[in-house]
């Protein structure tokens, strides 16, 4: 596993598109900090735009990769090794390359113009984010076999997360605004870990207050200890249960 | 020591289509077999059921105390024995000739003075080792994919269409290198579309249809029977007499 990861880390470490990536969030994340003058607020953009377009990009790159690399894959897949290897080493240098990126093009405004647990929280979210969509994206290209199918797929998924979800969760709760639906405001969130990951940044900023009523239920849950614990159990299931499903889809897979 | 291949009953279907069935056949150590057949004839699934990529529905391959079955893959030790030169070469682009070879002596677990590296010197990539694989031409990345099947030295090579995209000399010195691995007992299976480039190879030739083997038989017995010179003229003859040839194993 090991030696996969290694070379294909070294590959994706001088691919194009992991570069542009990184160049990419430097550009906003430097943009929005130079353009705002308060720190807080250029935190504020940069939490919409880490949580549109970091998941975008960790499952459309993680998509046409394993798709492009579908002939080497068969070739590692002859050699002596398990193929539960061979998954675990490419995923988990997708992970790292995007997290570099990451790092280096939103870490890096981040350091200079706003240290803090603010800024710390917001990165941690887009670390978890990148390894959550990464894995969705494996299960998605080892379960469908045509690539434009599987981009298509992604692109569905992203939509989903990024705005179905939303609409629908406002849609429920102004529909059974007249009920006491406060129990289930933090369990329909930990259906979107998009939403999860905006809920703890935003808490933390303290702006919880933008949500509305259920800022104040998220306060309560998510504000204590507990509820961080909670929210990053939640992101570690979002982790593994697709990583299990990509596992077991590659396993059975003919390649 | 090489031991050989068993095939019983093999099948693999994808849905309610059948792309092999029936196939029973065996491959002895020290013969080059040629796998020929029409387009869509189910080659490509018998190589990929033998090299454990693609689980058949049916039958069983055995072969050096390994069965491969639809309920079981083949194990790591296996593959240890098995080369592959693939039809497309493709590896990733930003790693150079000489990290791609290092990553599969890494895989296989084999020290540097333990590979074979002839090969290399052969097919002339010594000078052109730290260039990135993205940079290469078709040809070389074929050059690279013969090394890659001949470098750990396996007892049993597969070579899917291995001249598509060479030059006539590399083509040539990589097919006289499968012959060395047969002439030290090793089993080689070809397929190829280009029956003169492998007929002076082949020991015994598979003509795949439709999913069945219709006739395995040797060279020699397909010329004798036809009259013919030529692997390209006795094919045609074979297949349109009456004579449904069975398995000559």
């Amino acid at each position: 596993m090991l030696k996969v990861f290694k070379y294909t880390l070294i590959d994706l470490l001088r691919n194009r598109f992991v570069l542009s990536y990184a160049v990419l969030l430097l550009a906003i994340g430097q943009g929005l900090f130079l353009l705002e003058e308060d720190p807080m607020k250029a935190i504020l953009s940069l939490v919409q735009v880490v949580m549109a377009l970091v998941p975008l990009i960790a499952l459309v790159f993680t998509v046409v990769y394993i798709y492009d690399t579908q002939e080497f894959t068969q070739l590692l897949a002859v050699q002596p090794m398990t193929r539960r290897s061979i998954l675990l080493g490419q995923l988990l240098a997708m992970c790292v390359a995007m997290l570099v990126a990451q790092a280096f093009g939103l870490g890096l405004p981040l350091l200079v113009h706003a240290p803090g647990s603010a800024s710390l929280l917001l990165s941690l979210s887009g670390s978890a984010l990148s390894i959550i969509f990464v894995v969705l994206g494996a299960l998605i290209a080892t379960r469908l076999r045509e690539k434009a199918r599987g981009v298509g797929m992604a692109l569905v998924v992203w939509l989903l997360f990024v705005l179905v979800h939303d609409a629908l969760l406002l849609a429920l709760l102004f529909t059974l605004s007249d009920y006491p639906i406060e129990p289930w405001i933090v369990p329909l969130a930990g259906l979107n870990p998009i939403d999860l990951a905006r809920i703890i940044v935003m808490l933390e900023i303290d702006l919880a207050a933008m949500m509305g009523y259920s800022g104040a239920v998220y306060k309560n849950f998510f504000g204590s200890n507990m509820g961080m614990l909670v929210a990053a159990l939640i992101m570690l299931l979002w982790a593994l249960v697709p990583g299990w499903g990509a596992m077991r889809a590659f396993q059975r897979k003919d390649l | 020591m090489t031991e050989r291949i068993s095939i019983k009953g093999l099948g693999k279907r994808y849905g309610r289509q059948w792309v092999l069935r029936g196939v029973d056949c065996e491959f002895s150590p020290g013969e080059v077999v040629m796998l020929i057949g029409p387009n869509a004839s189910g080659k490509t699934t018998l190589i990929k059921c033998l090299l454990g990529l693609v689980r058949p529905a049916e039958g069983s391959i055995a072969s050096g105390g390994t069965t491969i079955t639809s309920g079981a893959a083949p194990d790591p030790a296996y593959r240890v024995r098995i080369g592959y030169m693939p039809q497309i070469s493709q590896f990733p682009g930003a790693l150079t000739i000489r990290q791609l070879l290092e990553m599969m002596a890494d895989i296989r677990g084999i020290a540097p003075g333990e590979l074979d590296d002839e090969l290399i010197e052969e097919l002339g990539l010594r000078d052109q080792l730290d260039k990135r694989l993205g940079a290469l031409s078709g040809g070389t990345r074929q050059k690279v994919s013969a090394i890659l099947a001949f470098r750990s030295r396996p007892e049993v090579l597969v070579m899917d269409e291995p001249t598509a995209g060479l030059d006539p000399v590399t083509a040539s010195r990589v097919l006289a290198r499968a012959g060395r691995l047969r002439d030290a007992g090793g089993i080689v299976l070809i397929t190829s579309h280009l029956m003169e480039e492998v007929e002076s190879l082949a020991d015994r030739v598979a003509y795949l249809q439709e999913g069945h083997l219709r006739f395995l038989m040797p060279v020699r017995e397909m010329l004798e029977i036809t009259g013919a010179q030529r692997l390209a003229v006795a094919l045609p003859r074979l297949l349109s007499s009456n004579e449904r040839t069975t398995v000559a194993q």
